[in-house]
């Protein structure tokens, strides 16, 4: 250790190190940012590459751009390790966390651990495929590990990126937080994008969508709203991952694709996306609406929990259940809604070609519902302590 | 197993174990041998079906004559809406080796039944020929030890790294640049690993769990050989009573309350007769495998069937009733029966399809027939080995060694083989068109749209009749006379003492052919 290191009661210390900080945006949170992107983008088209040619190979521009993240990831969390951690300045050391002896930014080892992550789920998903064929579900163990992975780069970004932010002032303060605004709402669009399962037009009546969203919406919006400061933090984010959706419904049917496996149940000639976006931009509208009231940001963290979790959830159905009726109207089957993009091999006999919601028990319906309330909560609160601890990160 | 899959999950690794069950239509034979014809060109096709679906079929195509430039290949259904829409097909490759063969490899996404359709372009046109391929997942992998050690030093890496990050993550993160961590917190660092460490484990203890009941669901997806049970009744019938072990995988289901009727769901009421029979059922003493009978026993009702036995001698049989279903999804059903000599009713009294013989002797090259006729297998000096395509070949001579010309077409073929390994573990009931049931074969004639197909049937009125009639396989299937000799094409997928029995019909009589057949590892 280098001799300007002091303890934490020597706050007079401090002020006087900030400056040797960079000026300007760091070529590493560059490239956690790059990587991130690269990996949503990828992600969303190679859902859309099984659902319009269906057969792929390791070189599909889809794979090509998540292969980029990960080594992009790779190299540059990697380097940053090992550069500080043997070749660093004092200043680059002063700013690291020790993990395993090893030193650097806490976001450059999340990003390293989920590079590590997702090149382990390769030959488990490689193997998964040869015992239980290929995948026919998106939430599986391996996929689970590479959602993992890619979560831990997307995070290691944002924590890479508050590292830097929360002792940046200025111009260089303002541009890092549009890059954790970008990468909040690349974080709400990995979480609803491995939800799409749970949370297709089918599911919109069902218990199992509500439950999906909450486990990790209200968390993600609440500690990245926090991190961020912002009055419409949870606004924008929502934008992000709508406009996300929006514009990849309107111009992935751009490009023509037709199915290279059987079996066809469906014509398609052109790439298949993933539907129309949900609606959480209006809960996240209230909320920052509510949170803008100078009543709430006085209560306890508790009571902000409870309204935010309850606030959430019951304004996502109170918009997502009709908007759900719509789309399975006829009046939804048009470039604007997407609802007539299905699958290639969607039989006739599937919710989905026939525009049925899925249907549970009623029993089921109302416990699964009050499990969403209690999940929408708890979610909100750890959300609270993730954001607030966020803020604070300083390394 | 359990034990082990814990241990693999808490290194993030390590494998369910599941048995493999030997399975699909045959027994323990499921790769497809079809001898065909897309319009001109006369084709054999060997279709190898992956052991899990989804998986990839390899499929070879070698054309009889020189005249084809390029082959491509795509999977259908056989039967329902999915059969009339084509994806993209595939170009089958030339061997550089072989320049008649031609490979590829096709995704095979369901289970069930599924028509290959190969595309021929060569200089008489372009032409098609559908091949019946029925899928089941029929097993799942083992993981390699390698990889496992591999995943486990992954896995290891990502747990301790974990731990670390949330060391880190609370002792460190907050601190403003230099300043080192009081106790205080290191000692929330050392708590905050505790906490991640104890929340991997029970992470690791719910993944176990999930990756249980996604191996269990995907154990129920394995097709499972069904068993019959045989009883002898009345002294001289045998009831056979039908078992559909793989009803349940016949369903999609959503939560407990939806379900979803698969359209290959297996049902043992839509079987379909497969050239003029709805069973047919073979016996084979097992002892010595001299005792050999094709019959064809009627259907009491939904799963009973009932035959009348004719004079069998006594001793433990082996059982194999094939059966269709309407989706052209063939199976066999496999059982064993000890029973007495049966002094039953004069073959063919009952059915005129009905055959077999109580004392055959099998031979390695010529097999005697009755009125000192015999029938030769045409057979080089070549090893047999496993799992590759071979024209089984066998000729027909009277007494003077002259081919025979008094042979019939038996159930609308020139005739019917049973390759069988002498463990009873592999069966196969195989046709001049090769080891697919003919009902298959006529629903996979079907081209694309459900039409007759204007361009292979132009291809088949230019076609030359001498190379069609070359091929016994189609002039049985046009009904026409078969010759003196009848071929088979078939692999035998493992090694083993094989027996083969050779059914022909000739002056009004079926005659059977017994063969011994040894293929080498």
């Amino acid at each position: 250790m280098s001799s300007t290191i002091v303890t934490a009661q020597t706050p007079s210390r401090i002020s006087s190190l900030r400056v040797s900080q960079a000026q300007t945006v760091p070529w590493y949170v560059w490239s956690c940012v790059i990587a991130s992107a690269s990996i949503m983008i990828g992600l969303y088209w190679d859902i859309s590459w099984h659902a319009t040619i269906g057969r792929d190979t390791f070189w599909t521009p889809a794979h090509l751009l998540i292969q980029f993240a990960a080594l992009l990831t790779a190299f540059s969390s990697s380097g940053l390790i090992f550069s500080t951690t043997f070749a660093g300045s004092p200043a680059a050391k002063g700013a690291s966390v020790n993990v395993l002896g090893f030193r650097g930014p806490l976001g450059a080892f999340i990003s390293a651990w989920g590079g590590v992550a997702m090149l382990t789920s390769a030959p488990f998903d490689n193997w998964w495929h040869d015992a239980y064929g290929l995948d026919v579900k998106i939430i599986s163990p391996p996929h689970a590990l590479l959602a993992l992975g890619i979560g831990a780069i997307l995070a290691g970004g944002v924590i890479l990126i508050l590292g830097e932010m929360n002792r940046a002032q200025g111009a260089l303060r303002k541009q890092l937080e549009y890059l954790l605004l970008l990468s909040g709402g690349l974080l709400l669009i990995l979480y609803l994008i491995f939800n799409l399962q749970n949370t297709g037009r089918v599911m919109m009546h069902s218990s199992v969508c509500y439950v999906a969203v909450v486990i990790g919406l209200p968390l993600l919006l609440e500690a990245m709203s926090r991190a961020l400061n912002w009055k419409f933090g949870r606004t924008a984010m929502a934008s992000v991952y709508t406009l996300f959706f929006l514009l990849s419904l309107w111009i992935f049917p751009l490009f023509p694709g037709e199915p290279k496996l059987g079996p066809v149940y469906r014509q398609v000639t052109h790439m298949i996306p993933m539907g129309f976006p949900l609606l959480i931009l209006i809960p996240a509208l209230v909320l920052d609406l509510l949170q803008a009231n100078a009543k709430t940001q006085a209560w306890g963290k508790w009571k902000q929990s409870l309204v935010a979790g309850i606030v959430f959830l019951g304004v996502l159905i109170g918009v997502q259940w009709p908007f759900a009726n719509f789309l399975m109207s006829p009046g939804a089957r048009n470039w604007i809604f997407g609802t007539h993009y299905i699958y290639y091999a969607a039989p006739p006999t599937s919710l989905d070609v026939r525009y049925l919601f899925y249907q549970s028990t009623v029993n089921g319906f109302w416990m699964g519902m009050a499990a969403a309330i209690v999940v929408s909560i708890l979610s909100a609160r750890l959300g609270i302590v993730w954001g607030d601890w966020m803020g604070e990160v300083r390394r | 197993m359990r034990l082990r899959r814990l241990l693999t999950l808490s290194l993030l690794l390590l494998p369910v174990l599941l048995l493999p069950e030997a399975a699909l239509a045959h027994v323990g034979s499921p790769d497809v041998y079809y001898d065909g014809y897309a319009g001109p060109y006369h084709l054999l096709v060997t279709v190898r079906p992956p052991v899990v679906i989804p998986g990839v079929a390899e499929i070879e195509v070698r054309v009889a004559s020189n005249n084809v430039n390029e082959v491509q290949i795509l999977p259908l259904r056989l039967v329902g809406p999915a059969a009339n829409l084509a994806p993209k097909p595939d170009f089958a490759v030339r061997s550089t080796a072989d320049p008649q063969l031609f490979e590829g490899k096709l995704w095979i996404m369901d289970r069930g039944s599924w028509r290959v359709e190969i595309k021929a372009d060569g200089q008489q046109g372009k032409a098609d020929l559908g091949v019946p391929v029925p899928a089941v997942s029929m097993t799942s992998a083992r993981m390699q030890r390698a990889l496992g050690g591999l995943l486990s030093v992954l896995g290891l890496l990502l747990v301790a790294g974990m731990i670390g990050i949330v060391g880190a993550a609370n002792r460190d993160a907050k601190l403003d640049p230099d300043v080192l961590p009081t106790p205080v917190q290191t000692r929330r660092g050392y708590m905050g690993m505790g906490i991640a460490a104890v929340l991997i484990v029970a992470m690791l203890v719910g993944a176990y769990f999930w990756w249980g009941s996604e191996a269990s669901a995907n154990s129920k997806l394995v097709y499972v050989l069904p068993h019959l049970q045989p009883t002898l009744q009345n002294g001289d019938t045998l009831h056979l009573h039908l078992e559909n072990p793989n009803e349940e995988a016949g369903f999609i289901r959503f939560g407990r309350q939806q379900q979803v009727e698969r359209q290959d769901r297996l049902r043992l009421d839509d079987l379909v007769p497969d050239h003029g029979h709805l069973m047919h059922l073979f016996l084979v003493r097992k002892s010595d495998m001299a005792s050999f009978w094709h019959l064809h026993p009627g259907q009491l009702s939904t799963a009973e069937f009932s035959q009348s036995l004719p004079d069998v001698p006594a001793g433990h049989y082996l059982v194999f009733a094939d059966i269709v279903h309407q989706t052209g999804f063939p199976e066999t059903e496999i059982g064993e029966i000890d029973m007495p000599a049966i002094a039953g009713k004069p073959l063919g009294e009952g059915n005129s399809d009905d055959s077999g013989s109580p004392a055959l002797v099998p031979s390695e090259k010529v097999s005697a027939l009755s009125g000192g006729y015999r029938m030769v297998w045409e057979r080089d000096a070549t090893p047999l080995k496993p799992r590759q395509p071979f024209w089984f070949r066998f000729r027909i001579e009277d007494q003077s060694g002259k081919p025979a010309t008094d042979l019939e077409s038996y159930m609308g073929m020139a005739g019917h083989a049973v390759f069988l390994r002498d463990d009873g573990q592999i069966f196969a009931h195989v046709h001049p068109a090769g080891s697919v049931s003919m009902t298959a074969a006529e629903l996979a004639q079907r081209t694309i749209g459900g039409s007759s197909g204007a361009d292979n049937g132009s291809m088949m009125a230019s076609s030359s009749m001498d190379s069609m009639s070359a091929s016994p396989s189609m002039a049985s299937m046009h009904h026409e006379p078969p010759s003196s000799e009848v071929s088979f094409p078939y692999g035998f997928p493992q090694p083993g003492d094989y027996h083969i029995y050779v059914q022909i019909k000739r002056a009004g009589h079926v005659e059977t052919g017994a063969f011994v057949a040894h293929v080498a590892n």
